[in-house]
């Protein structure tokens, strides 16, 4: 196997090494309780923090400390605790949502949280949404009637259909709730950052592509279970800051600038070790939702139409020496359609395994024969397949290729523009395609791959040959109308099966998400999303 | 003369026009429309909406509009002084650049000065050595300047003045500090092409006549060089530094990414990837003003500093 690194990633490692010999030990004594977090880039195509709009990880973290919901989840079990809500009750026919809220929230500029807060946050978020129905937030909407303020603390949410992720749907950022002031303003003020929440910091100031800054609210005493520190945040300050140059941003967390270094796409093997040499830990958490899946195009008579082929195409895909030589020896192994952390979640690294030979195999049954130059042809024709990619082919990209052409297919890497790819997607212009979204509930998987709420109608569709489709479609109704868990979990373990037995989703590595805290940071953990709550950490002499 | 200016100026609005309705044209001919990518950036494409839905959208981003109609909405408010609103930052383009221009022009201004001084600097100590081997060396070294790659350049910067030295900053753009190390990366290539124009140059003023001339009165070889050989060998390099203007706004690309400075090179490159059509020809038409209206002054120079040259007809 060959492993082709990119000049860029050679360079970033070069650079990276030099940053280490250039570096001198720390001083830092005055870090005090300001915290630094360098993130990648920031979103440049939709601009904004306006908590239902936004589905940039980046920001969601950064919403999570300063907007609250009504529910919190529990990143271990993934169940539904309480946060601003106290309780909760469910109607039998799963339509109505009531809840008892807390008495002693505040928003940070004074007003009070309560269920008239409540009915004008899920009321403007709807009417935002019939204006956009395209925007994020519209998902975890769904099915969202009305509002009735049964008493000052006392709200119920009434469904017109079922939506068994809305419980869920009530902890996340999206349905954060905003002071009622916040919605007084025009989205486009939202979006620019005049954002207030009841959360342990307060927005200072969000400029796009440069930075944010929170400050601690001093009389927050409100969190969920998920948080031990019962008062407010340690941290006085935290700089959110946005290097979209990876040598640039890895360097500025060896000098000691960062103590947070918080990059979208996991480490690879060479800076772990050299962050790790510097005392850095690395926290991880798999993102929950689907995980990297390829989805074919099984229409149009297209390649992929033929189900042998994509199996054999499954079986090509050497998944362990992906997670293992793009990233390193620790990193999970996909095992599933989803991440682990995801709810209802099924293993089945077994219908994942690595079989070459089983591969060609597949091949030679549907016909395609090996030609002079080790690629398959039928009827004259290479199997060839074209795989539609934004914005630059990764490492792991040419090794799945490579791996391919041990087997004879030919994978093309067609790298595109964000406007080209989404061309693409929506003409059915490809034979493979990739996208991801994250949240931890199941029915995420519907925004790609059910045609009927999907971003991309026609991604979603090709997918699935057309009597998978129907299955799939059923299966999607059967798990967001359940009522019970038992119900939930055979519906989305079905669909699972169904989309690796069909290969209608080709996994290729866990989403993990990863994290260098510097030795100072005490107290990183994780939210169920994939978040971290910040008024836990404190930044410490180790 | 006055017929000149006149002339020159129409040829210049010309030019602001071409490049303003060609880059429309481009981005409209880009595959993929703007709506999609706006509502792929909200996470949603449009083939999962309804007819319906879609014209919403459609409308609430104001898209609606046909090409022409929207090509001469854009212009008409241009010419009064409106550059639109920006579809993704939810802000007047006005507002935009008055916030971002600033940054890029002080890159710029500061990466021209440092060009002028190291190009000059380094093609005057060419043509003034006379030891062969360091003259030789020296002479090789525009070549070298101009070959290595600016993200390379800067990447190096940073590594030995911010990161080992800790001279300067590696990021941001607060105060000077943060802008020396941009500026350096941004001027080495012109610079290089500068002391490169300047070296050919001297080698052809130190053959002409009037050189013989101003040695034969007794001058030292600096006073020469000073005096006869300057003024003449650098003559070339007032044209350059009109064309670096252009150089320097697609330079700052990439240094306003690698620095992550927060500047129009920047929004340019973002712009043009999600199609934000108004901010694009906002900053085509900046750039494009001032490349104009620089050379426009190179050109009106030219006669003071050479007076062989005239832009009105000779009497004879």
């Amino acid at each position: 196997m060959t492993h082709r690194l990119s000049l860029k990633h050679l360079l970033a490692s070069c650079t990276l090494a030099m940053a280490v010999a250039g570096c001198s030990p720390q001083a830092e004594t005055d870090a005090g309780q300001t915290l630094n977090i360098a993130f990648w880039g920031d979103n440049t195509t939709l601009v904004s923090v306006d908590p239902f709009q936004v589905y940039w990880l980046e920001h969601r973290v950064l919403l999570r400390n300063v907007v609250e919901s009504l529910t919190d989840q529990d990143p271990l079990t993934g169940k539904i605790i309480p946060w601003l809500a106290q309780s909760w009750t469910v109607s039998d026919d799963a339509l109505s949502y009531t809840f008892t809220l807390r008495q002693d929230v505040t928003f940070s500029n004074g007003e009070r949280f309560d269920a008239a807060a409540v009915k004008t946050a899920f009321d403007s978020n709807k009417a935002f949404a019939g204006e956009l129905p395209a925007t994020f937030g519209a998902t975890y909407l769904a099915g969202y009637d009305h509002a009735e303020v049964l008493d000052p603390f006392t709200v119920r949410l009434v469904l017109s259909r079922p939506n068994a992720g809305f419980l869920q749907a009530t902890s996340t950022t999206n349905l954060g709730i905003l002071a009622p002031a916040s919605y007084a303003l025009s989205a486009q003020q939202r979006s620019l950052g005049q954002i207030i929440g009841s959360g342990p910091f307060v927005l200072e100031h969000y400029t796009p592509e440069v930075g944010a800054k929170l400050r601690k609210r001093p009389d927050y005493a409100w969190p969920s279970a998920n948080v031990a520190n019962r008062g407010a945040a340690h941290l006085e300050v935290v700089n959110i800051s946005y290097t979209p140059e990876e040598s640039v941003r890895n360097g500025l967390f060896l000098q000691g600038k960062t103590d947070i270094l918080w990059p979208r796409n996991p480490f690879s093997e060479v800076d772990l070790k050299l962050l790790q040499s510097k005392g850095a830990s690395i926290q991880s958490r798999s993102l929950p939702g689907p995980a990297l899946n390829l989805y074919p195009n099984t229409r149009n008579g297209r390649v992929l139409a033929d189900r042998q082929v994509r199996l054999a195409l499954q079986k090509a895909i050497d998944r362990s020496s992906y997670a293992h030589t793009v990233y390193n020896a620790e990193f999970p192994v996909v095992s599933g359609v989803y991440d682990v952390t995801t709810p209802y979640f099924k293993a089945q690294g077994d219908k994942l395994a690595y079989d070459p030979r089983g591969a060609e195999r597949l091949l030679e049954d549907a016909g395609w024969h090996t030609g002079s130059d080790g690629y398959r042809y039928k009827d004259g024709k290479r199997l060839s397949l074209r795989y539609n990619l934004s914005p630059a082919e990764s490492a792991g990209d040419v090794l799945v290729q490579d791996q391919l052409r041990k087997v004879g297919i030919d994978l093309k890497l067609n790298v595109l523009t964000r406007a080209e790819w989404v061309a693409g997607n929506a003409s059915g212009n490809y034979d493979l395609t990739s996208t991801y979204m994250t949240r931890a509930d199941p029915i995420i998987l519907q925004t790609i791959l059910d045609p009927r709420a999907a971003n991309s109608a026609t991604l979603a569709t090709n997918t699935y040959e057309p009597q998978t489709l129907e299955a799939a479609k059923a299966l999607f109704d059967r798990g967001i109308t359940a009522t019970s868990d038992a119900q939930r979990a055979e519906a989305y373990g079905q669909l699972q099966d169904l989309l690796l037995d069909q290969a209608a989703a080709f996994p290729l590595y866990e989403r993990v998400w990863q994290a260098a805290t510097a030795p100072r940071v005490q107290g990183f953990r994780w939210t169920a999303e994939g978040f971290a709550l910040l008024n836990d950490i404190q930044v410490k002499q180790p | 003369m006055k017929r000149y200016l006149i002339g020159r100026i129409g040829q210049a609005l010309l030019v602001l026009w071409g490049a303003y309705t060609v880059t429309y044209l481009i981005l409209y001919l880009l595959p993929g429309d703007t709506l999609s990518i706006m509502l792929s950036a909200s996470g949603m494409e449009a083939d999962g909406l309804s007819a319906e839905d879609l014209a919403k959208a459609r409308a609430y981003y104001g898209l609606d509009q046909g090409l022409w109609q929207q090509y001469a909405d854009l212009l008409w408010r241009a010419l009064h002084g409106d550059l639109g609103h920006s579809l993704s930052l939810n802000r007047p383009v006005t507002a935009l650049l008055a916030e971002r221009l600033p940054q890029t022009l002080a890159l710029a201004g500061l990466a021209i000065v440092l060009s002028l001084l190291g190009g000059i600097g380094l093609g005057y100590l060419t043509a003034y050595l006379q030891w062969r081997p360091l003259k030789t060396a020296l002479s090789r070294l525009p070549s070298l300047g101009f070959s290595v790659p600016v993200f390379w350049m800067g990447l190096l910067l940073i590594q030995v003045f911010a990161f080992g030295l800790g001279w300067f900053p590696a990021t941001g753009s607060n105060g000077f500090d943060s802008l020396v190390l941009p500026a350096v990366t941004l001027a080495i290539p012109s610079a290089a092409v500068y002391a490169q124009v300047l070296q050919r140059g001297f080698q052809g003023v130190w053959q002409e006549p009037y050189i013989v001339t101003a040695f034969a009165k007794g001058l030292s070889r600096a006073q020469v060089q000073a005096r006869h050989g300057l003024r003449n060998a650098a003559l070339p390099i007032l044209t350059l530094v009109g064309l670096q203007v252009g150089n320097t706004v697609s330079g700052a690309v990439l240094v306003e990414t690698i620095f992550s400075r927060n500047g129009v090179g920047r929004l340019a490159q973002e712009a043009v990837l999600r199609q934000d059509i108004p901010v694009v020809l906002a900053i085509v038409s900046v750039s494009a003003a001032a490349f104009v209206v620089i050379n426009l002054l190179v050109d009106l120079l030219y006669p003071y500093l050479d007076p062989r040259i005239s832009h009105c007809p000779k009497v004879s």
